[in-house]
């Protein structure tokens, strides 16, 4: 892709009329019996040709101003500190009631704004980031592949407080998280966030696979968990003589599962949205690694420096005809000496 | 000493060109439009009745071609959302966002759609239709519904169809995907392997929602408590086409324009007369003004004696002849 680029190309079929200071002057023409007259003076021809450069400069630049010279939006490769971070969020609709299981009131937030507001903050805080999104509920949906633009990015996390699905399929979920880091993104610096109220029955198959991502992707795991009032908690261990089954203490059974993946992993049970603030910040201190990370920078117009440099050329050109003397131009001193 | 015109030429092209330089703008208005794009990612949607490079090409992916491209020739400053629709709800992926800066992000979300994403068997058109209209109000958006209008189960043509949303609030359009022939649909495995075509045994004929029709008792296989409704007709319900009547019915119920899903210019034309323009403050750059009179400047300042000393060559040789 050429850095320089052209609003209105057909403009530059002006060029051509940049040859004319060299067909004509804008020097008044004198009488003289012959050119040959004239003696060969090195200076003068040097300072004619000048003159018809600086005149083809003048029109040149100001056709190239008139066709919209511009540099071109370009993505400058930036490092920081930062990582490739695939967001995970859960869309099912028990994130639209409150920590404390109600539907919210007044000045209540739910799981779901609080989500909303810490992780747009999150992402807002931290420019060296590429990130994906994606969501689960019934089904896995992939929401916005990794980006480095993070308007997109917000507009996908804006939309976690939307009314959600039923389900809960956090398995599948997390098989399209897996997939969602892209070539680009370096293997040293991948982490997966994973957001959710709850956690379902991972099936063997998707157990399976889950495995398998993990050992060819290896990515940094957390699992935010926002946790109801009353519900069961990951480290909730059942009673003696209760069965421990994936049904009953699925969160303690995802917790485990995710251990068992071999990953750097972390959980956070969070009870409120202080609880996710600190979780968040906690995560944003942990995942500082070098990162590559593309910067737009948008298209910059170039025509000013263009009718610039014509205003220069025009300038010069001014400044020779005003010094301009004719052979049969009297003096200007004649009158003063005379005077005297 | 009267001033050579040369000079002026010269003095009033410096001029002309610093006045460029210097960039005067004004500020003008240019309509954007914001939008919601509900993509219908039901079964039907499945259905191969467009091609692309002499394959066949199923709806959704007509779609992934032709939104994308409509999206980019909306001017910069638009904003875009984007949801699917299923069952008789819609689900929103993310809420609109600028479309040229962040052009390649809703490209590839539009490629990541897809009929796993569904989350229930249904096509409920009507009612997601109208889900799509209360989810775009809050924003202040507008709907484009892309959807080939094919309920199922069936509507029943006995019962009214109402819309309880105020009409005119949102604005947009329904855009009719598919072909008019009906085609078969195809049908996938548990593991979303394609396993053939739906029959006609395998999709609902009619619908059986609410009380039985009046006269229900003289139909065939009737029985008041366990078939109520009588046994299920034949039928080409497991065949799809695009139902145009239908959807221009609907838009029309709930004020949205219509318009069958053509190339992106016109998908992009069609949005821009359905949708709300919304007018954004742009500067407009004024100096190419004063950079054309410098350019007429400098091109009479030495176009002038070209002229004249052709004129005098012209003569010079007449003379001689």
């Amino acid at each position: 892709m050429n850095a320089i680029g052209f609003d209105h190309p057909l403009a530059l079929l002006l060029l051509p009329l940049a040859a004319l200071p060299f067909l004509a002057s804008p020097l008044r023409l004198s009488a003289v019996p012959s050119s040959a007259v004239v003696p060969e003076d090195a200076l003068s021809a040097a300072i004619g040709v000048a003159l018809s450069c600086l005149g083809a400069l003048a029109i040149a630049a100001l056709v190239l101003g008139l066709s919209g010279l511009h540099r071109r939006d370009q993505a400058v490769e930036r490092r920081g500190a930062g990582a490739n971070v695939v967001l995970l969020i859960d869309r099912s609709s028990s994130m639209d009631s409150t920590f404390a299981n109600r539907s919210p009131e007044g000045k209540e937030e739910s799981k779901s704004v609080a989500a909303r507001r810490l992780l747009t903050d999150f992402a807002a805080r931290r420019p060296a980031d590429r990130v994906a999104v994606a969501a689960f509920s019934t089904a896995p949906m992939p929401l916005v592949p990794m980006t480095d633009h993070h308007d997109a990015v917000s507009a996908a996390i804006a939309a976690i407080d939307r009314p959600g699905l039923a389900h809960t399929d956090v398995g599948r979920g997390l098989t399209l998280a897996f997939s969602m880091f892209d070539d680009t993104s370096s293997e040293t610096s991948r982490a997966l966030v994973l957001v959710s109220d709850g956690a379902a029955v991972i099936d063997r198959r998707v157990q399976d696979a889950l495995r398998d991502a993990a050992r060819r992707d290896p990515v940094r795991l957390y699992w935010l968990f926002l946790r109801t009032q009353g519900s069961k908690g990951i480290y909730d261990r059942p009673p003696p003589g209760e069965p421990d089954t994936p049904q009953i203490y699925p969160e303690r059974h995802l917790d485990v599962f995710l251990k068992s993946l071999g990953l750097p992993y972390r959980a956070f049970e969070a009870k409120s949205a202080a609880d996710v603030s600190a979780a968040i910040r906690e995560i944003d201190q942990l995942e500082q690694r070098p990162t590559a990370y593309k910067e737009t920078i948008p298209q910059q117009n170039l025509d000013w420096i263009a009718y610039l440099v014509a205003a220069f050329a025009t300038a010069l050109l001014l400044g020779a005809k005003l010094m301009e003397r004719r052979l049969d131009e009297p003096e200007l001193a004649r009158p003063a000496r005379t005077a005297s | 000493m009267r001033p050579d015109w040369r000079s002026l030429a010269l003095g009033s092209a410096l001029a002309l060109a610093l006045a460029a330089a210097a960039q005067p703008e004004i500020q003008a208005t240019r309509a954007t439009y914001d939008v919601i794009g509900f993509v219908d990612i039901t079964g039907s949607m499945n259905a191969r009745d467009y091609s692309a490079q002499g394959s066949p090409q199923s709806r959704l992916d007509a779609i992934k071609q032709r939104l994308p491209a409509a999206i980019g020739r909306l001017p910069c400053g638009s904003r875009f959302g984007l949801g699917v629709f299923s069952e008789r709800r819609v689900f929103l992926l993310f809420e609109p966002m600028e479309t040229c800066r962040n052009f390649g992000a809703i490209t590839g979300a539009i490629h990541g759609l897809d009929w796993r994403m569904a989350w229930e068997g249904d096509s409920r058109i009507a009612n997601g239709l109208e889900r799509a209209i209360e989810m775009a109000e809050p924003v202040g958006a507008d709907v484009v519904f892309l959807t080939d209008g094919h309920e199922a189960p069936p509507l029943r043509a006995d019962l009214p169809l109402t819309f309880e949303i105020e009409k005119g609030k949102v604005k947009g359009l329904v855009v009719g995907v598919g072909g008019a022939e009906l085609v078969p649909i195809p049908k996938y495995d548990d593991f979303g392997r394609e396993s053939g075509f739906f029959s006609m045994r395998d999709v609902p004929q009619a619908s059986h929602v609410g009380p039985p029709p009046d006269g229900a008792e003289a139909r065939a296989g009737y029985n008041a408590r366990n078939a109520p409704f009588g046994d299920m007709p034949e039928g080409d319900e497991h065949l799809t086409s695009v139902k145009e009547p239908y959807l221009r019915q609907i838009a029309d119920a709930t004020g949205l324009g219509y318009v069958r899903l053509v190339e992106p210019d016109a998908l992009a034309a069609a949005i821009e007369t359905n949708a709300k323009p919304r007018p954004i403050p742009v500067p407009v750059d004024l100096s190419p003004l004063p950079a054309a009179l410098a350019l007429l400047a400098l091109g009479l300042l030495y176009g002038a004696p070209l002229a004249a000393s052709l004129r005098s060559r012209r003569v010079l040789q007449q003379g001689v002849s």
